[in-house]
């Protein structure tokens, strides 16, 4: 690699390219190889298996996976070989956390610090994903992004974790209750029937837990300390200020005139018409099997027969041409006025 | 937000497009000519010019034009390069009866091709449609009305491929027939829609018969009940004038048929040659056909829709008579005072005018538009000259791009894609 990238720029030095970037890459080629030593230790632990110790070197196709369970890494054949039968203890020395093999996934960044610490604040920023336009103020917003870090710092730091994912999965529940009330009643009453009796008083809670966090969220703003307390433990967080949810309106059912209706002013459309010439149509079968309804014709044929009737061209066409005159006499004019010449009338000569 | 029945026609572009007034026809018609008539004397001015240049070489392409096309577009015999101030244009009369002449041919046409009514009376309407805005002394009628024709078949969904239209015509290839479409569908301005009359006649026809049965629908104006309808429907005269008479239901159900009948023939022959559809509406046309069928009943049952008290009724009336009227006047409208020798000498008269008025056009035929097919080709991509091959240079590019093409093929990333313009990046 390294070798590839001092070749590459060293042609751009032979090639006599001043620019800076072929430059400074040129001076990077030739700085490498001073720190080439410490690179290569620190490449030889990276790319050894801490499981198997089989390395890169003898087998370059090697991939390493983790589990975000614990964040140690192992080679893709030892995941295969230890967890292929289902759920076992991770094999690194005192870790001992069950893992299993779905949850392995490839590492994104070199330093596993980074890779953990970005799933918790993924993580954060799902369930605390409130916006400035969610609050009354901006210091009550300020506040809360307080709050959200301070969360995702205890649990990267491993402070409280056990209180705090047991709020963040309080907060989680009681923002889905509000936003979606009716898919969470249905998954509550699908539980109540799959268990027994006793689990009733439980979907009675849940059903209060709901109710209250509806309540804590609209009574938010006016009085805070008290309700603030109680909703507390409801649902793991209280903002100040957080505005109430407005659920969005329920869409109207999609009108293809855009509101407009067909009023016929000279007929009334009967329900069958009974003519010589229709009764072989109407009793065709392939007219009917197709999908056709008389009826599409018979309004259609109506329409027909009486659009236009009191359209009177000779009035019409007249004012309309007054309405629009202005702009547009001039227009027509010098349009005639240029096709007086070798074109042809009012348009392009397409040949 | 309601809509009236006038107003979704008020929407059509047969209204706001191809609705004239007589006047505005007229106007029309007359710059129309004018143009075309510049046009021609420019075009024989130059051509006269250039032979005077070299006499020799003018001659002989003159010549050869005329057997090099190999297409009937009236342009076998060379054309004498006259004087343009002795050009003898057609006038705006001539170029109309040459128009209506082309129409009934494609009346003629669409019964002897056996497509539905629809079909050639949309042909007939998009001829005169162009022919408000180009003359037959730039384009050829005999051509753009097979054009038309086959346009026709497409917008009413009658389709047959070019190939299988031209081979049902006699001279006709299918290039003849789809080089001058763009410029017919230039002239429509890109409007297809033709409203015509027909359904509209059986949707009137259903409530009539209707109404004789005593079970009229009640519309906004009408008091009467149904059974006074029917009864006064009844007592209607045979004709204008006569007392009144008593039909019994079977009688005026045949009556009503009869008129419907009547009306429906006018409509496909009469109404599609004259100037009705640039005058007035579908719905006006199908009355005044019904009122040439049956002018008690037509009346009659105008009166039910809108009150005869009503300012609007004569007002109708007066309009739907000069429909009639234009309906009527057409010589091809069979009127029971002539005989069959006086028709046949009527035909026989009009026949010799437009064959007269056919030799007078070839003398004052556009010189520039006389092969539409090579014009059409020479308007492609792909431009052949007069050899049929590619354009040299051209034809060298396209070899060594695919040369190239096929070298670059092997490699592992495959060709190099064209860059925007056209270049090899
Ligand atoms: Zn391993
Ligand atoms: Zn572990």
């Amino acid at each position: 690699m390294s070798t590839k990238a001092g070749l590459r720029a060293g042609d751009g030095a032979k090639d006599g390219g001043a620019s800076p970037l072929s430059k400074s890459l040129y001076n990077l080629s030739i700085q490498q190889p001073s720190s080439s030593s410490s690179m290569s230790r620190a490449d030889t632990t990276s790319d050894i298996c801490p499981v198997c110790k089989s390395s890169r070197y003898l087998n370059p196709n090697m991939q390493f996976l983790l589990n975000p369970e614990c964040y140690h890494k192992m080679c893709e054949s030892c995941v295969d070989r230890i967890f292929s039968h289902g759920p076992a203890p991770c094999p690194i020395a005192g870790c001992r956390r069950t893992l299993r093999k779905v949850k392995f996934r490839k590492i994104t960044f070199e330093d596993l610090k980074v890779e953990r610490e970005v799933d918790i604040r993924k993580r954060v920023a799902r369930v605390l994903n409130k916006q400035l336009s969610d609050f009354e103020t901006l210091r009550d917003y300020n506040d809360y992004l307080e709050t959200a870090e301070e969360v995702t710092w205890n649990l990267i730091l491993g402070v409280d974790v056990e209180a705090t994912n047991r709020k963040l999965q309080l907060w989680e529940d009681s923002q889905k209750a509000e936003r979606n009330p009716n898919a969470v009643k249905r998954s509550f009453q699908a539980d109540s029937s799959t268990t027994s009796d006793g689990s009733h008083g439980v979907v009675l809670k849940k059903g209060g837990t709901q109710r209250k966090a509806m309540a804590s969220s609209s009574g938010n703003t006016p009085d805070p300390s008290a309700s603030l307390d109680e909703a507390f433990l409801e649902t793991g967080f209280a903002f100040k200020g957080l505005k109430k949810y407005v659920p969005p309106p329920p869409e109207k059912p999609f009108d293809p005139y855009g509101g407009w209706s067909v009023k016929p002013q000279l007929y009334t459309l009967r329900g069958d018409y009974d003519v010589e010439w229709l009764t072989k149509v109407k009793d065709d079968p392939s007219h009917v099997a197709g999908g056709y309804d008389m009826h599409e014709f018979y309004s259609r044929a109506l329409c027909e027969a009486f659009g236009g009737l009191g359209v009177f061209i000779d009035e019409e066409i007249p004012a309309r041409e007054n309405q629009s005159s202005g702009n547009a006499v001039i227009g027509t004019q010098t349009a005639a006025a240029a096709a007086t010449g070798a074109k042809d009338v009012n348009m392009d000569d397409v040949f | 937000m309601q809509l009236t029945e006038d107003n979704i026609y008020r929407s059509s572009s047969q209204f706001r497009n191809w609705s004239f007034t007589p006047a505005k026809l007229a106007a029309q018609r007359q710059t129309t000519n004018i143009q075309a008539s510049e046009r021609v004397k420019a075009a024989f001015a130059r051509q006269r010019a250039q032979r005077a240049r070299q006499p020799d070489t003018a001659s002989a392409s003159e010549s050869e034009r005329g057997n090099g096309s190999g297409i009937d577009t009236g342009s076998n015999t060379p054309i004498p390069v006259t004087n343009p101030a002795d050009v003898n244009c057609l006038t705006v009369a001539e170029e109309m009866k040459l128009v209506d002449s082309f129409c009934e041919r494609t009346l003629e046409l669409g019964k002897f091709l056996k497509f539905p009514i629809e079909v050639t009376a949309t042909a007939i309407q998009f001829l005169r449609r162009f022919y408000l805005v180009n003359s037959p002394m730039t384009y050829e009628p005999q051509t753009i009305s097979r054009s038309t024709m086959y346009l026709s078949t497409k917008v009413e969904c009658h389709h047959r491929p070019a190939a299988d239209y031209a081979a049902m015509l006699t001279k006709t290839t299918p290039e003849s027939v789809i080089a001058p479409e763009y410029l017919i569908v230039q002239g429509l301005r890109f409007t297809f829609d033709v409203k015509h009359p027909f359904r509209g006649l059986k949707g009137g026809h259903l409530e009539l018969m209707e109404m004789a049965r005593g079970n009229a629908a009640p519309t906004p104006h009408n008091t009467q009940t149904p059974a006074e309808l029917q009864k006064a429907m009844q007592a209607l005269p045979k004709k204008a004038g006569e007392p009144p008479s008593h039909l019994s239901a079977a009688d005026l159900e045949k009556r009503i048929t009869h008129a419907y009948t009547l009306a429906s023939d006018t409509l496909k022959s009469v109404a599609l040659l004259t100037d009705a559809y640039f005058l007035y509406t579908p719905s006006q046309i199908w009355l005044a056909a019904h009122l040439l069928a049956d002018e008690p009943l037509t009346a009659f049952y105008l009166s039910t829709k809108i009150p005869t008290s009503s300012p609007m009724y004569p007002k109708l009336l007066s309009r739907l008579n000069a429909c009639a009227e234009l309906l009527s006047s057409h010589r091809k409208f069979a009127s029971q005072g002539t005989s069959e020798e006086e028709k046949k000498a009527r035909e026989e008269r009009d026949k010799k005018e437009v064959s007269a008025l056919m030799k007078k056009l070839k003398q004052c035929r556009d010189p520039d538009k006389l092969d539409l097919v090579k014009l059409n080709q020479a308007q492609k991509r792909d431009a052949l000259n007069a050899d049929g091959q590619l354009e040299e240079s051209k034809a060298k590019r396209r070899k060594m791009d695919r040369d190239a093409l096929k070298k670059e093929e092997g490699d592992f990333w495959g060709p190099e894609l064209p860059s925007r313009n056209g270049e090899k990046a």
